[in-house]
Parts: structure tokens; C-alpha cells; sequence
């Protein structure tokens, strides 16, 4: 068969190694249920829940345990059966610490919970469910952007009057090196992400639907081709190939290289009459309105070259991260880094107890060399101004101006060079000869002028 | 086991590249000049390369000893800055002018701006300004290549008429001809446009003569005039016959300027060194191609304007890309990072600024080489162009509203 290759892409972006490899033939497994989780009370972005149980109270798996009155917000649910131990802070991998319901595990009846895409076939039919049932299904579910960033579903597709909404764009790119989660949901829950994917396109009022998908996943491509097929007429909805670059799975980027249009600088997708959604998030939209369950597993990759058993898990979203390293053999002896997340955007974290949440696809466990030896050293040398960092900024920004304006607190300079505009990609640190952190620069700098702001307001 | 785990912001991977890297490839890729250099000016050229370079180094480290500063010739661009300023060197630049040339480049116009990444002009053509200034004999006497051989008093005698600069000493016996001064690939181009200019006179005469004897009917007159004729003819004859000469001399100076057995400093030789080390810049990705190509086309468009207007006054525009310092400049001077602008529309503003002045310094200037001046002057110009060509984001300027 020819081999796919994409044809769309954006200006900009880099290389990284890819190391797919290591997890993206292992199939989702089901994992023991933990001992004990800790739910954090912030997963997603908006305002954070508040707890609705008690401490020493007991709970069911699925039963509500946070919820929050904001428009922006999602609530959270208990991943299984036991009874509340403490609300108290811990760790949380992007916000540093936070309120979490940490819940002892009920000794008996807690089989772990099992996958539910053997329930869907290609005769789903989605007319069957009303736009508003849609919607609330997903609000009640508390179901957030899988990818990464965590944005409240409903929001993004909830009828809007007044941005009415084109097309629905599926992100099954997973441009980050190592992460294969994305990968195993297309090809083994197939037919819940199209339920799900259709679903969606129903609620937001999407008469065309695309998935955009780099080439260098030609299984998965042929397969959903080959589902689209079998679906028959479902109106316009096409596979796009689009290059394999990073960062392609970049909602902006995404939408320039599958629909051509650009999102305004400081606007979002809805403005354009586009609706991006991941596909593990799609499959979670079909879970929760066909079953009712709330989001509280997801498909987990646990990677990199310095843990023992790399592969993809269905895990309770609460399980801390030194039981899921223990659950895959434990760290090699050349372990440098633990990041919630890939190695280009992920966080990494000093304290192995914390918790996974509902946006954390991926643990990266990378090595020194992974890391590379300058870079675990925190060597940087100054800047010889080389220009590889405007080079491949996907936002056409000048990374190392506002890196440099923030380094010497000249917060109006880095806000004139937009410092906003920079979704935080990481391609500027990743190519920078001088190791210098200079997408870590422009998130501090984004971090004080909110919080100055938050002053002044 | 958990000591040895570390935090640091996103992304927690890195590409294989470091400043050192780049430097070296810089370094690499002047090194088929390097060769050239020492191929053509044998231990000349080597004596000038290997003491600015131990003296860019040793005054780095001072300035670190004294700065109380973490080493850093393991950066390599210390050797880097004293690789180009021996190139743009003449060959018998004594050693001493070498060491007060790599102490001005590294402390003066490195070190005191605050080190790496921090000085405003290039410190290889800041020193050789310097240098120019100071001691200008020793900047402006080139020597022919060592790889011509012994020449003899004769043809010395010829050579110094063709010669455009005048030489310092008259030498006595053929053992100190070895390093005679010689035209520079631009004085050859003068000669052809002189004899050309002579044998036209000469034909412009005759045809007067001519039309003078069709125009009297006294027989007397016209035999007086066909013999001034035949006269003439035969200057004509011997003036184009010069011409043609000259020509021939100036096509084989082009071609040996192009393979680097001509007159100039260290890294003026050889254009096809140059070449091949730019192209491997350019495939290593250690410079873009927008600052080289913006010189040489400007710089092309610049003197094929003047050609057009006045080939008589000015050479040809494909001699002045390969001539003189053009090729070095346009990929290993102009392009160093941290003088130039970092925006490709600022690369090309910088580019063609620095290509159109070496032109105007080379027709109007006072001296020949122009590109030390268009570097420094293009290089005091980069914060302002970066200032101007400030990029807008890939979606468009944010609505204040």
C-alpha cells in the first residue's frame, strides 16, 4: 500500500525524537485498584471544586465528591468504593499544591473497573440522544479536555448562539515524543471515539467533521478511513493526514493545518467556527452520555527508557505516581526526571506521591541522556542571539526578547512582544544551543503579570 | 536513588546542540580556507593564523581571571574570533600587530561589552579597522603566493609596473622576490579597461586619419596620409594586440582568484574554499541563507548598475562577488549571530546594507577593502533594525479592544 503522508502543516515547530516505540504495541491494560487515592479538587481549568463529602464519609465509585457553581468548571467524582480518609492538601503536578479527598479503597468490591468500548459498534446512532441530554450528560460526567490543558467540555460544546460553530476537529495527532495513549484509544476503542466524535458534532451543531492525525500513525489512519467507510453516509467527515511535527497536536496549530484558518492572536477556536476536541476525550463523551459514567479512568502511558515496563494503563484517575511506577516494575537505577505528562509540555515532579489527574496522559520516566547532560546539569551559557528559537516558534514570536525581557523583570517589554501569544510549546528551550530555559522564562513572566493583575484587580 | 531526580521547567528534552558546536562548525567550515591559506602563503600564513588565535585565547582567559569568571574558551569562539581576524589579515602581518589585534578584538570589543552574545560590533572586524588605522603599511602590502615561485628580476620589473601599490623595498637579489607585492585581482581589472581605453583611441584615431583622405582631392595630401595611416594602423594593431592580453591575464586571474592563487589577505585567496565552506554552513544549518544572499545580490545589483552605466570606470560585477573579501564576509562575517539581526526580514535589511556599502567603499572609498567598514557600520544598525522589523504573531496583532 502507499505510504500516507500529510500534506498540510504550520510554519515553524521542530524534530524531537519521537521514541513511540517503546509503548505503542502494547495494548490498554486494566490495573489493580490502588490502596488509596488522592482526588485533587483542581483537574481542570476554571475554578476549582469544593468537597461535597465528609471526612470519614463512605463513597461509591462514580459518586460526586467536588463540585463548583462556576460557569467554567467540571464537577469531580470518586474512581471507586471506600471511605473518605482526609481532605487535606497535596501535590499537584502543574498548580503545586492543592485540596485533594484522599479515600481508603473498601477492601471488598472493588474489582478494578473494565474499558466499555466492547459495548459500541458502528450501528450507534446518535440522533437518538437530544443536544441538551448531550450536554448535561457531559457536564454531570465532569469530563475536561483530555490532552492536556483540561478545558470544561460542556463549555466547548454547548450550543453558543452567537459563535455558531462550523466544524468539530478531532486532535488525534499526539505530537509529543514517547505518548502513546492517544494512539492505543483510536485503535482499540475505535468505534466509542466515533460515537462519541459524532456526539459531540451533534451537540455543537457541527455539520462537518474532521480528523486530523499526523503520518507517522498509518495504522491508525488506514482504520478510522476504513470506519469512516463503514459508517456510510454521515455527511461530510474526512481523515486529513496532516506532517508529522511538533507541535502539529497544538489546538492553534491543528486548525491552520486541517481547516487553513488562523485563530486570532488572544482568541479562541469558537471565534473561527471551529471546535477542536482530543480523542480520548471523545471517547469519555460517548462513556458518560450512552452509560452515564462520570470521567473517572483514562488511558495512562507509562514511558521512557528508565522504567521497567512501558505501556499503556487504564487508570483511576487519584493513583498516586509511586504506585503506578511500582504497578509497571519501578524506576531503572538511570532514572533523571519524573514528568506527569511527555517531555516537551509535561511537568515534572520532586514528589512521586502525587496524584494523576484527569489531563495527565502520560508518565515519562527519562534518563540523563534523554534529558541530556547540559540540561540536567542547568548549564546555560548566554545567548548568541542564533535565532533557532524565532525560527521554530509555531506563534512566530521572538522566544529569547521576552525570555530576556522576563529574566531582567521588564514585564511591559515582554507583554509588547507578545508574550501572551506563546502557547508554551517548549520548541524554543528544545533548540536552544545555549540551554537556555526559555520557554520556563515566559511562563514566569505570564505567571507575574496574572499576578499582578490579581493586585491591581 | 530519588537524589539523583530533578526538576526544571518544560520541555525536559534538548536537542544535541550547543554553543560550542556551533562554534566548531563555524570553525570547520573556514577551515578549506584555512588550508588554501597555508597552501598558497605556506608559513606565513600559518605563523599569522597561530598566533592571533593563541592570543584571542590567552587574552579570554585573562579577562575571565580578572572578571573572576568561570573559564569559557571551551566555548570556542575566542579561537573563532582569532581564525577571522587572521583571515582578514595580509599574510605578512608581523606577529606582534597579530597579538595587539586579537587583545583589541577580545578585550576591547568582546570582554568589555560583557562577554559572549553581549558585543555590539564584530570583534575580528573591529580589530582590523583598528589595525588599518594604526598601522596602515602593514595592512595594505600583499604578497603574491609562495606557490608562484622564485621570480625574476625581470619579471619583477614587470610585475611592479603592473603593480597598483607601490612596494616598500627594491630587492637586490632574486632569494628576496619570493614575497614580491603584487596586483590584487581588482588592480588586473584596471589594467584591461586601461588598455582597452588605449587601443579604442588608437582605432578612433585612425578612422579620422581616413576620413580626412576621402574628404582632400591634392594627391600630395592623400599619400602623406595613407602613410600616416599605415602608421596608424599598425599602433592600432599593437594596442589591441595589448588589450587582448590583458584580457587574456585578467581571465586567468579571475580563474585564479577563483581557485585562490592570487594576491590578498589569508582569506581573500581562495573563493572556491570559501564557497565549499559556506555551503557546509548553510547544509549543517549553522547559518541561514537569507544574510549571505542578501550581500552578494545586493553587492551584485550594486556593481552591475555601475557597469552598465560605466564599464570603463568600474570592473566586473561577477569579479567584485569573488574578489577581495566579499565571499568571506557574506558567509563567516556578516553572519555572525550576535552582531546581525535576528529576524529574516532584518537579516535581509542587514544583508543588502552590508553588500551595497563594501560597493560604495570599493568605487567612492578611500580604501579598496570595504567590508570591515559595511560590517561595523550594518552592525551598529542591528538593534534599530531589529527594533523595526519587530515580528507580529502568527495570529495577527492582538485586538486591544
Amino acid at each position: 500500500m502507499a505510504e500516507i503522508r500529510g500534506q498540510s502543516t504550520f510554519p515553524g515547530g521542530s524534530h524531537p525524537p519521537e521514541n513511540k516505540q517503546l509503548s505503542e504495541n502494547a495494548s490498554i491494560q486494566v490495573i489493580e485498584t490502588p490502596k488509596q487515592v488522592a482526588v485533587l479538587l483542581s483537574q481542570h481549568l476554571g475554578a476549582p471544586c469544593v468537597p461535597t463529602v465528609a471526612k470519614r464519609e463512605k463513597v461509591t465509585a462514580g459518586q460526586t465528591i467536588g463540585t463548583s457553581d462556576a460557569f467554567v468548571s467540571a464537577p469531580i467524582h470518586s474512581p471507586v468504593n471506600g471511605t473518605v480518609k482526609d481532605i487535606t492538601l497535596q501535590s499537584h503536578p502543574v498548580i503545586g499544591r492543592t485540596t485533594a479527598v484522599i479515600i481508603d479503597v473498601d477492601e471488598e468490591g472493588n474489582e478494578p473497573k473494565q474499558p466499555v468500548a466492547n459495548q459500541f459498534t458502528k450501528d450507534f446512532d446518535p440522533t437518538q440522544y437530544a443536544v441538551e441530554d448531550i450536554c448535561k450528560a457531559v457536564q454531570e460526567a465532569g469530563i475536561v479536555g483530555m490532552g492536556g490543558a483540561g478545558f470544561p467540555t460542556r463549555v466547548k460544546i454547548e450550543p453558543n448562539p452567537a459563535m455558531p460553530k462550523e466544524v468539530l476537529i478531532i486532535n488525534a495527532c499526539e505530537c509529543e515524543p514517547f505518548i502513546t495513549c492517544d494512539y492505543r484509544v483510536m485503535m482499540e476503542w475505535t468505534w466509542q471515539m466515533m460515537a462519541g466524535i459524532r456526539l459531540a458534532a451533534r451537540a455543537a451543531g457541527c455539520n462537518k467533521i474532521r480528523i486530523g492525525i499526523e503520518d507517522n500513525k498509518p495504522e491508525a489512519i488506514k482504520l478510522l478511513q476504513k470506519c469512516v467507510a463503514e459508517l456510510g453516509d454521515v455527511g461530510d467527515f474526512t481523515i486529513v493526514p496532516v506532517k508529522t511535527k511538533y507541535p502539529q497536536g497544538g489546538e492553534r496549530q491543528l486548525i491552520k493545518a486541517v481547516w487553513g484558518k488562523t485563530v486570532p492572536t488572544g482568541s479562541i477556536p469558537p471565534t473561527i467556527g471551529v471546535c477542536v476536541l482530543n480523542v480520548a476525550t471523545c471517547a469519555a463523551i460517548a462513556e458518560a452520555v450512552v452509560m452515564g459514567n462520570p470521567l473517572t479512568h483514562r488511558a495512562v502511558t507509562v514511558t521512557g527508557k528508565a522504567i521497567a515496563k512501558p505501556g499503556n494503563y487504564y487508570v483511576p484517575v487519584g493513583m498516586r505516581v509511586e504506585e503506578l511506577i511500582e504497578h509497571c516494575g519501578g524506576m531503572t537505577d538511570s532514572a533523571a526526571r519524573v514528568v506527569l505528562g511527555g517531555p516537551m509540555m509535561g511537568f515534572a515532579i520532586a514528589d512521586l506521591s502525587t496524584p494523576l489527574t484527569k489531563t495527565s496522559g502520560a508518565l515519562s520516566l527519562l534518563t540523563k541522556e534523554d534529558v541530556t547532560k547540559a540540561k540536567y546539569n542547568k548549564q546555560q551559557t548566554p545567548c548568541i542571539r542564533c535565532g533557532r528559537c524565532l525560527e521554530v516558534c509555531p506563534e512566530h514570536l521572538n522566544p529569547t526578547k521576552i525570555a530576556h525581557a522576563v529574566k531582567y523583570s521588564k514585564l511591559e517589554l515582554a507583554q509588547d512582544y507578545y508574550m501572551s501569544a506563546c502557547i508554551e510549546c517548549g520548541c524554543c528551550s528544545y533548540v536552544c544551543p545555549a540551554n537556555i530555559e526559555v520557554t520556563g522564562y515566559i511562563k514566569t513572566g505570564k505567571l507575574l503579570v496574572a499576578r499582578a493583575k490579581k493586585k491591581l484587580g | 536513588m530519588l537524589s539523583k531526580i530533578t526538576v526544571s521547567p518544560a520541555p525536559h528534552i534538548s536537542k544535541k546542540l550547543s554553543t560550542q558546536r556551533v562554534m566548531l562548525d563555524v570553525i570547520i567550515g573556514l577551515s578549506p580556507a584555512m588550508v588554501a591559506a597555508i597552501v598558497f602563503f605556506r608559513g606565513q600564513a600559518a605563523l599569522v593564523l597561530g598566533v592571533c588565535v593563541a592570543s584571542c585565547m590567552a587574552s579570554e582567559w585573562i579577562c575571565n581571571v580578572i572578571r573572576k569568571k568561570p573559564n569559557s574558551l571551551f566555548d570556542l569562539s575566542a579561537v573563532l574570533t582569532g581564525v577571522i581576524l587572521a583571515m582578514s589579515l595580509p599574510p605578512t602581518a608581523p606577529w606582534w600587530m597579530c597579538i595587539i589585534g586579537s587583545a583589541f578584538a577580545i578585550i576591547i570589543c568582546k570582554m568589555l561589552f560583557g562577554g559572549l552574545g553581549s558585543n555590539v560590533f564584530n570583534p575580528a572586524m573591529a580589530a582590523r579597522v583598528f589595525l588599518t588605522a594604526s598601522f596602515g603599511a602593514f595592512m595594505t602590502t600583499w604578497t603574491i603566493p609562495a606557490t608562484v615561485g622564485t621570480v625574476t628580476h625581470q619579471e619583477w620589473g614587470e610585475l611592479r609596473t603592473m603593480a597598483t601599490i607601490s612596494v616598500q623595498n627594491t630587492p637586490t637579489d632574486e632569494t628576496q622576490l619570493a614575497a614580491v607585492t603584487q596586483a590584487t585581482p581588482l588592480g588586473w581589472c584596471k589594467t584591461v579597461i586601461r588598455t582597452q581605453k588605449k587601443a579604442a583611441e588608437a582605432a578612433q584615431k585612425r578612422d579620422d586619419l581616413q576620413a580626412k583622405a576621402a574628404a582632400t582631392e591634392n594627391l600630395a595630401d592623400i599619400a602623406s596620409l595613407k602613410l600616416k595611416i599605415e602608421k596608424q594602423e599598425a599602433k592600432v594593431q599593437k594596442a589591441k594586440a595589448e588589450a587582448s592580453e590583458a584580457y587574456a591575464t585578467l581571465k586567468a586571474q579571475v580563474r585564479k582568484a577563483f581557485i585562490g592563487d592570487v594576491g590578498g589577505c589569508l582569506g581573500e585567496t581562495s573563493a572556491l574554499a570559501l564557497l565549499i565552506g559556506g555551503i557546509y554552513l548553510l547544509i549543517r544549518r549553522t547559518i541561514s541563507f537569507h544574510i549571505p544572499a542578501a550581500v552578494l545580490i545586493s553587492a551584485f545589483v550594486f556593481a552591475e548598475v555601475f557597469y552598465l552605466v560605466n564599464p570603463e570606470k568600474y570592473s566586473m560585477p561577477l569579479l567584485q562577488l569573488f574578489g577581495g573579501g566579499m565571499l568571506i564576509c557574506a558567509f563567516f562575517i556578516a553572519t555572525d549571530p550576535v552582531t546581525a539581526p535576528l529576524s529574516v526580514k532584518g537579516m535581509w535589511i542587514f544583508g543588502i546594507g552590508v553588500g551595497m556599502l563594501i560597493m560604495l567603499i570599493r568605487f567612492f572609498g578611500a580604501y579598496e577593502e570595504g567590508v570591515m567598514f559595511a560590517v561595523l557600520i550594518m552592525n551598529a544598525f542591528t538593534p534599530l533594525i531589529d527594533r523595526a522589523c519587530k515580528l507580529v504573531p502568527a495570529g495577527g496583532k492582538p485586538n486591544v479592544n
